[in-house]
């Protein structure tokens, strides 16, 4: 704290080539003593990739990496810690069964012929805890404290092992409002006793409030530096983007806008994930639902689907009201494309063929025997219509790359006589060029005359995509954009927090 | 020339089969060591018959291990059948249609047994492993409490008698149930949409789910498949032996376990087809015949089957992650360094 | 919002049942609560008791041991065998049985932690490797079948015994090592690590823990309870039949889920074991007094473990839930709230 400008940490020129590809392109970093220093960027920009690399995850291709002003080598996390860096990890790292102290000095246990002084050890973490006045206790057992009580905790496990930088990557994402304001207060005192802070959040207005500094990253480059002082929110957005996308919505007009509605919901109501959520699709239509992780985009489909609840409101699919069962919506002509492929999508250990029949069972089965012609065919009639490669519909799912595990899971659905197809986030981990591919397979399915349900938080793909969007923020609808009039700048801004209240209303 | 050899069905098989190869340089060895004792056809038919039971509770079995799971209570299932097929027989006599009433008892009680197991298994998150372990003990006190802990012999059955002693071009009328099982779980596996949705469900249950497959009527119905074989090999066996006693079929389901896994089915499900598991059990069933015609005293067989077993599931585990000793090496290398 | 936890709930219940069923037998019987009766009943629970520590601590590593019993029954015969064909002493034959649980414990360690095979499927094939070794050690007559030959040391016949006011030792060594790791595992550095192991492994790994090292000392410890439990038992009955050690795993490993210990890991002490161990041997005696056959207790036992498995899956799926509802709840609430 002796000179607030002082530098704790440099990264220099950082280089990191996935296949190829430059995922960072001599990328700079630094953090002063006693900073929270916030790092920007969209998917993809390399902000994740920065920091697997400076917590050991990742060796870098170039470049070097300064401590203290002295050159380190990070290649484990065990470096990374050594090196007084922590991570507060987003899925939480403590062991539930455990209490507060001993979750904290785990593997760093003061013992005696392997007798923990236990007394002690609560003591000294009890007084961790009072110096931070954290509403947690020493002897706490984990798995009985709150989200945010143990992110506390994760919190003073840095803190015990004297880390002089403090990485939250998304901290407030499965935080209520109030939880994070006492996060914020966390982090301010951690400034104040000279921790310096790298944060990560996809909302904008915390980063704002918090941040000394910002960094932004946009393509694995440098997209510049901003002070505290000269924060201007559309300024930000705008290196975050990039240059305007040529193509945007305004380039595609919906066809069918007089088309009839397919699906409708009407304050539909889970409590804690949505609320009052209401839209309607039309035949042949896209619509897309963005904003934040966390806003309940992928739960309001997954309750259209049947495969999750909820508490009140109507699901009307072509002018009836409908009580989905995952059953009933196959037989509907209801298709989902889950969030996580790989658990909730595909059959790794089928083929192609395999996991595309699945749901064709009533077409290609007699008696309950399968017709393998009729099998056959079907595959690969799905390797065709998703032209996925290779096109050997006899390839195990699991041997594909990203992109043709995700066309084999659409070829599930193709297959069929889809009338509406919900897509929750299809493109997440696929390389560009299948990602063009996806696109231009929904947009084949919207000109048959499907009605498109979409989740996506990938802005450029929300208006590649879209004839309209609606942006969903803590389970509510905020804004509804139709198409051509949204551009990046609007959405990103709506999403994260910044809508004029006249315009919410 | 080599071209038409390579296309060869039967050359395919073997070499896409290493469990094959193992086979035949068994059978080769056992054949030079007992000069050619163990390939003679008395010899050959002696195998055969020896593992048909446990052919038999395969096709069952493969069915819970496929979908993730395990079914223990095979054994138990056999026992209880063949026990109250005995009983039955032994109260009401040997009329025909008293004979098939015990037949329709003794199986129904293994279909029960499945349906019960399917139930929980489907609905609850609980060890497969630990449910049948502790159901078959209860399956094994029923079988005391059926037979009185006694032995039961079964007199002048023709259909007993006809399965246990009548041979057809040579070979035991068991193994002719065996490949009639055989085929039954082929068929199912690979040509029906049920044996699909097994192979999807033990990939990924949660994606099978939401392409709309009925998970747990799957799961169910695998384990009233496995209730319904452990009992007819439990029919079997008492027709082989004329008999039915408390202890029978004990700790068959340890050799069912060790074929499958040996056999190549992972314990992980999703993977392993009914031919492999039934080579596994020939590999075994051949391990312990060539033991015993080279005079190993039995008492070697157990261990030779858990050591089986452990190389087996090693192997399989070393495919996904890696092998032992080179992630123990790495683990090694990590902490000296 | 702070909720009850797991444990002390499970704890609840399991006190409460025990309590339940001494109270039935009681009524139903006039010599349940009788000295003699209790202290047999206590001596029973001993050998059961001995291995069920070892099991407990294989599961609250996240693993399970089916071969503690089969251990068991190796142990002793190489007790016998020893004994019978050879003229070492009695000190050396024990240090030599102890050297061989060991060497088992260390093949469970190598086949689950190394081969990193699961350990149902692991340590049943060892228990089947030492049932093996146990066939072959028996001790045999002339013409080689074998034969059941007592063991009359009167050391050895000390250890089945008892004190003056009829409480036997194999009782009081049983409480005492349970005591003893009770402390080992909330006191201890390991007894943590090994909390932490079953709990989150992914964690306890970062947090520079050993995996290998941890299953290998709750295996060792496993190793060591059928070492102890052997002795005892050929302390009582003086001899020991080849099939004696499957039931043993099966009644240990029961007494735990009772008590509390959860096979996902992480979960139950020896104070748990202490009461399913009780309760086990409560219900069995109970029912003995109604005359029932061994098949019968069998079944019911059976049916009990069956119905406790059943309610721990509920009990768990129901309090994730209620977790689940709760956050919900919490975040609704401050939601209407702004």
């Amino acid at each position: 704290m002796s000179e607030k400008n002082e530098l704790l940490f440099e990264m220099r020129n950082i280089e990191k080539i996935f296949a190829h590809v430059h995922a960072l392109d001599h990328v700079n970093f630094d953090v002063r003593k006693g900073e929270v220093h916030a790092l920007l960027g969209e998917n993809g920009a390399g902000k994740s990739t920065l920091i697997k690399i400076l917590t050991g995850v990742y060796t870098k291709d170039g470049g070097q990496i300064f401590m203290d002003g002295k050159e380190i080598e990070i290649n484990s996390r065990d470096d990374a810690a050594d090196a007084g860096i922590a991570v507060i990890f987003q899925e939480l790292s403590l062991v539930p069964t455990l209490s507060v102290y001993q979750n904290i000095l785990l593997g760093k246990e003061q013992s005696r012929f392997g007798f923990i002084s236990d007394r002690a050890e609560k003591q000294q973490i009890q007084e961790l805890i009072d110096r931070y006045g954290f509403p947690v206790k020493a002897t706490d057992i984990v798995e009985t404290l709150s989200v945010a009580q143990k992110q506390m905790v994760e919190i003073l496990k840095a803190l015990a092992a004297d880390a002089k930088l403090v990485i939250m990557d998304e901290p407030t994402a499965s935080l209520s409002s109030r939880e994070s304001e006492l996060l914020y207060k966390i982090i301010n005192q951690l400034r104040d006793r000279g921790v310096s802070i790298i944060y990560i959040s996809h909302r904008l207005e915390e980063v704002f409030n918090l941040s000394d500094r910002i960094t932004i990253l946009r393509d694995g480059k440098n997209a510049g530096v901003v002070e505290k002082e000269n924060i201007v929110p559309s300024e930000i957005v705008k290196m975050m983007i990039g240059k305007e996308l040529s193509e945007s919505t305004a380039s595609r007009e919906l066809h069918t806008s007089d088309a009839e509605v397919e699906l409708a919901v009407k304050d539909l109501t889970h409590i804690g994930a949505y609320n009052h959520v209401s839209f309607e699709v039309k035949k042949g239509e896209v619509l897309v639902l963005t904003g934040l992780v966390g806003s309940g985009r992928t739960e309001v489909i997954r309750s259209i689907y049947g495969a999750d609840p909820y508490d009140s409101g109507e699901i009307i699919f072509e002018g009836k009201v409908i009580k989905p069962s995952i059953k009933r919506s196959v037989a509907n002509g209801f298709g989902l494309i889950p969030e996580d492929r790989r658990t909730q999508g595909f059959s790794p250990l089928l083929s192609v063929t395999g996991n595309v029949a699945l749901t064709s069972y009533d077409k290609i089965a007699k008696g309950g025997f399968v017709n393998k012609k009729d099998e056959d065919a079907l595959g690969r009639k799905a390797v065709e219509l998703t032209d996925l490669r290779p096109a050997n519909p006899n390839v195990k799912v699991g041997d594909l790359s990203g992109g043709n595990q995700q066309k084999a899971v659409l070829g599930k659905w193709l297959t069929r006589d889809l009338k509406v197809v919900l897509i929750d986030e299809p493109t997440v981990g696929i390389d560009i060029g299948a990602k063009d591919e996806i696109y231009n397979i929904i947009e084949g399915l919207a000109e048959q005359g499907v009605a498109v349900l979409m989740v996506s938080s990938d802005i450029a793909e929300v208006l590649r995509v879209a004839h309209r969007i609606i942006v969903m923020r803590e389970g509510k609808i905020i804004k509804e954009f139709n198409h051509g009039v949204a551009t990046q700048e609007d959405i990103l801004l709506a999403s994260s927090g910044f809508v004029d209240e006249k315009e919410a209303a | 020339m080599s071209n038409t050899i390579k296309n060869n069905p039967v050359y395919k098989a073997i070499m896409s089969s290493s469990r094959i190869l193992v086979l035949l340089v068994l059978v080769i060895f056992f054949t030079a060591v007992t000069k050619g004792t163990f390939f003679s056809y008395k010899n050959l038919v002696n195998i055969l018959y020896s593992v048909s039971l446990i052919g038999i509770m395969i096709c069952g079995a493969c069915f819970a291990v496929l979908l993730g799971g395990i079914d223990r209570t095979v054994s138990g299932n056999a026992a209880l059948s063949g026990a109250i097929v005995a009983m039955t027989i032994l109260n009401g006599g040997v009329s025909a249609g008293n004979v098939a009433l015990a037949i329709f008892l003794g199986l129904g009680a293994g279909v029960l047994s499945g349906l019960i197991h399917g139930l929980i298994l489907s609905r609850f998150n609980i060890p497969a492993f630990l449910l049948t372990l502790a159901t078959n003990e209860i399956l094994y006190g029923f079988v005391q409490v059926a037979t009185g802990n006694t032995l039961i012999y079964i007199h002048d059955c023709t259909l007993m008698d006809y399965i246990g002693q009548v041979r057809w071009l040579g070979i035991p009328i068991p193994v002719y149930i065996m490949i009639a099982c055989i085929i039954f779980a082929y068929v199912v596996l690979n040509h029906t949409v049920y044996g699909r949705q097994v192979y999807s469900v033990g990939g990924n249950r949660q994606a099978s789910e939401l392409s709309g497959i009925p998970t747990r009527k799957v799961i169910l119905i695998a384990y009233i498949i496995s209730g319904f074989m452990g009992a007819l090999a439990g029919f079997v066996l008492s027709a082989m032996n004329q008999q039915a006693s408390a202890g029978q079929a004990k700790n068959y389901e340890n050799n069912v376990l060790a074929a499958i896994v040996v056999g190549g089915v992972s314990m992980r499900g999703g993977s392993g087809s009914i031919q492999n598991a039934i080579l596994g059990a020939f590999l075994i069933g051949v391990i312990e015949n060539g033991m015993n015609l080279m005079g190993v005293p039995a008492i070697y067989k157990d261990m030779a089957k858990g050591i089986i077993i452990i190389v087996a599931v090693a192997m399989d585990m070393a495919s996904v992650q890696g092998t032992p000793v080179n992630n123990f090496l790495r683990r090694f290398k990590k902490k000296s360094a | 919002m702070k909720q009850m936890r797991q444990e002390t709930l499970r704890r609840i219940i399991s006190l409460v049942l025990l309590v339940v069923l001494i109270a039935v037998f009681t009524f139903t019987t006039d010599t349940f609560l009788s000295w003699d009766n209790i202290t047999s009943m206590l001596r029973e629970c001993g050998v059961v008791g001995i291995l069920a520590i070892g099991i407990t601590t294989c599961i609250i590593t996240g693993g399970n041991n089916l071969s503690a019993g089969l251990m068991l029954g190796m142990v002793c015969m190489v007790f016998a065998h020893l004994y019978h064909y050879t003229a070492l002493s009695l000190i050396a034959i024990i240090l030599i049985c102890l050297l061989a649980a060991l060497a088992a414990g260390a093949f469970n360690g190598f086949a689950v932690a190394i081969l990193q095979i699961p350990d149902f499927v692991a340590t049943l094939s060892t228990g089947m490797v030492f049932q093996g070794i146990t066939y072959i050690l028996a001790i045999r007559n002339q013409y080689g079948s074998i034969t059941s030959e007592m063991i009359k040391n009167p050391t050895m016949a000390l250890l089945g015994g008892k004190l003056g006011n009829g409480i036997y030792y194999v009782t009081i060594a049983w409480v005492v090592i349970s005591l003893i790791m009770q402390v080992f595992l909330k006191k201890t550095k390991m007894g943590t690590y090994i909390y932490a192991m079953g709990s989150n492994r992914k964690s306890a790994e970062y947090s520079g823990i050993s995996f290998i090292k941890v299953k290998m000392v709750a295996f060792l410890i496993s190793a060591l309870c059928s070492f102890i439990g052997a002795l005892f038992f050929l302390g009582r009955y003086g001899t020991n039949d080849v099939d004696s050690g499957s039931a043993l795993s099966l009644q240990a490993i029961s007494a735990s889920v009772i008590g509390g210990a959860a096979f996902s890991g992480g979960r139950g002490d020896m104070i748990g074991t202490l009461i399913g161990v009780l309760f086990m041997q409560v219900l069995r005696n109970g029912v003995l007094k109604f005359n029932m056959t061994t098949a019968q207790q069998s079944i019911i036992s059976g049916v009990i473990i069956v119905l406790m498995l059943v309610f721990d899956a509920y009990y768990n799926e129901f309090m994730q839930k209620r977790t689940a509802r709760a956050a919900a709840l919490a975040r609704e609430k401050e939601g209407a709230g702004k």
